[in-house]
């Protein structure tokens, strides 16, 4: 579904790279969690599977109809801004050129939000502007979802609710996910793969295979896993 | 009595015109945060001003003309200083005062720029009250069909981007349609308090805290009672309604804080 070839990203286009000769293969339905340290370049390969950046060197070749994006809920930090969550459904379903108006009713059910129509954006929890921001993703049924950093500033409860309905997405309905990650509990639960970034480099692991070296380090003291 | 005079019915058509105009632009420029760009803007458009009265020609499309490069030079600023919008301001308003005032002190100008600044109600021609309909009326058209595309780049740029908006093309489109609110208004509310007409009815609408549609109608309706009030008491004041248009829209906006304080402490008890 998403193939990266030795990609290489520098804002500059210049060395050295901020991403180095990443090389990773995404099949259909797959729970991929991209983690790594601050700056390691895990918000700069999401802006570039996302399309907002175009690679230096190399490339990211996507056989997919829609991408829905997920952003960080922080990223919604004006409260003041006078919007319903129906406004917000329904002029994004405008913009994604979907006739039918069932699908933002539809699409609220599969979060759990359908009577939230008329609330404001501003007065929901942390938890409920993550669902309302699933639900907007999920409009135009997109084969792929990018989400960053889904539970930040969402309380542990909303937090399991994501988590299953995002596990729901790719076992009952085959969505692909990649979610930019923090949340290790989260990661070693939900993930299939897990890409593991480290100072622009990484490749893609098997989420089980991670969780052994991880444990096992943890026990000999080290923080760090390499696979 | 007043509504008979030619001057009186231009000016009110002229008014409520702008009354519409004014608030369709600047509720997305308020909910961006982006009031001070109205207020730059507007103080840009005295250079538009000189310049067209220079020439020999309509101030009003001069205005328009040189707002909407100075709103084209701010998306374009904007990219580059990306993180220094305030300095973008600085730039765009240096230049275009810079220009009103080395036009304006040479002293061949053959006009009254004056009016220009702080408003007037007789000076409202049938000609600008042409242009002023025709640039009212595109831009309201153009608000209605680029509504979603609007909302979502004031409410979520990245969201609007993946949904395939071009998001740098309709900042273009919208700061010709900040230029033309500016261009419209001028005549009666002037160059200095403009962009009270653009940002204060908006903030008294906000103040209910309801969505986008809801906002934006009290926003209109805000802006007429503004208007409509200022450009009556300045003809019964004789003073320049610019002034007093400000005045009451400060006023209104404070009426409404108020009433949401008294309300939200008797909903408390």
């Amino acid at each position: 579904m998403i193939t990266i070839n030795n990609l290489c990203f520098s804002y500059n286009g210049a060395q050295p790279y901020i991403l180095e000769h990443l090389n990773l293969e995404i099949e259909q339905g797959e729970y991929i969690s991209i983690i790594g340290e601050n700056g390691s370049g895990k918000s700069t390969l999401m802006r570039l599977l996302l399309g907002f950046l175009k690679p230096t060197i190399g490339s990211i070749v996507m056989n997919k109809n829609r991408i829905g994006y997920v952003p960080q809920k922080n990223d919604f930090s004006n409260t003041n801004f006078p919007i319903t969550v129906f406004e917000a459904m329904n002029s994004y379903r405008r913009l994604l050129k979907i006739k039918e108006k069932d699908v933002i009713l539809h699409s609220l059910q599969q979060v759990g939000m359908s009577e939230y129509g008329k609330s404001l954006m501003g007065d929901l929890s942390g938890g409920q502007t993550q669902k309302i921001l699933i639900a907007r993703a999920l409009m135009g049924e997109p084969d792929l979802l990018i989400l960053d950093e889904p539970s930040t500033g969402v309380d542990i409860e909303s937090q399991k609710e994501i988590y299953q309905l995002l596990k729901r997405l790719t076992t009952e309905k085959g969505k692909t996910i990649i979610a930019v990650e923090h949340n290790l509990e989260a990661v070693f639960h939900n993930s299939t793969k897990i890409f593991h970034l480290k100072h622009g480099s990484g490749h893609l692991c098997d989420a089980q295979n991670y969780i052994k070296e991880y444990v096992k380090n943890k026990e000999g003291g080290e923080d760090d896993v390499t696979i | 009595m007043m509504l008979q005079y030619s001057f009186m019915q231009n000016a009110i058509i002229v008014s409520f015109l702008i009354a519409i105009l004014c608030p369709c632009i600047g509720v997305f420029l308020v909910v961006r945060r982006y009031s001070m760009i109205g207020d730059t803007l507007s103080h840009a458009s005295l250079a538009g001003i000189s310049l067209g009265l220079l020439c020999g020609q309509n101030p009003i499309v001069g205005a328009f003309l040189f707002t909407s490069i100075c709103g084209a030079l701010i998306e374009f600023l904007r990219n580059y200083f990306r993180k220094y919008t305030d300095l973008i301001l600085s730039i765009v308003l240096s230049l275009s005062v810079g220009i009103a005032i080395t036009v304006m002190s040479s002293g061949k100008l053959h006009a009254n720029a004056e009016s220009y600044m702080f408003g007037s109600i007789l000076t409202v021609t049938k000609a600008d009250m042409l242009t002023i309909l025709i640039l009212s009326i595109l831009s309201v058209l153009i608000v209605i069909f680029l509504y979603h595309e609007l909302l979502y780049i004031s409410y979520d740029e990245e969201a609007a981007k993946i949904a395939g908006v071009r998001v740098r093309l309709i900042n273009y489109i919208f700061s010709i349609l900040v230029a033309s609110a500016i261009a419209a208004s001028i005549r009666i509310v002037g160059v200095l308090v403009l962009s009270s007409m653009i940002s204060l009815p908006v903030a008294a609408a906000m103040q209910l805290e309801k969505g986008f549609k809801v906002t934006l109608c009290f926003s209109i309706l805000f802006s007429i009672v503004d208007i409509m009030a200022g450009l009556f008491l300045s003809y019964y004041l004789n003073v320049a309604p610019g002034g007093l248009t400000a005045i009451i829209s400060v006023f209104l906006l404070l009426v409404v804080i108020v009433i949401k304080r008294i309300q939200s402490s008797l909903l408390r008890r």
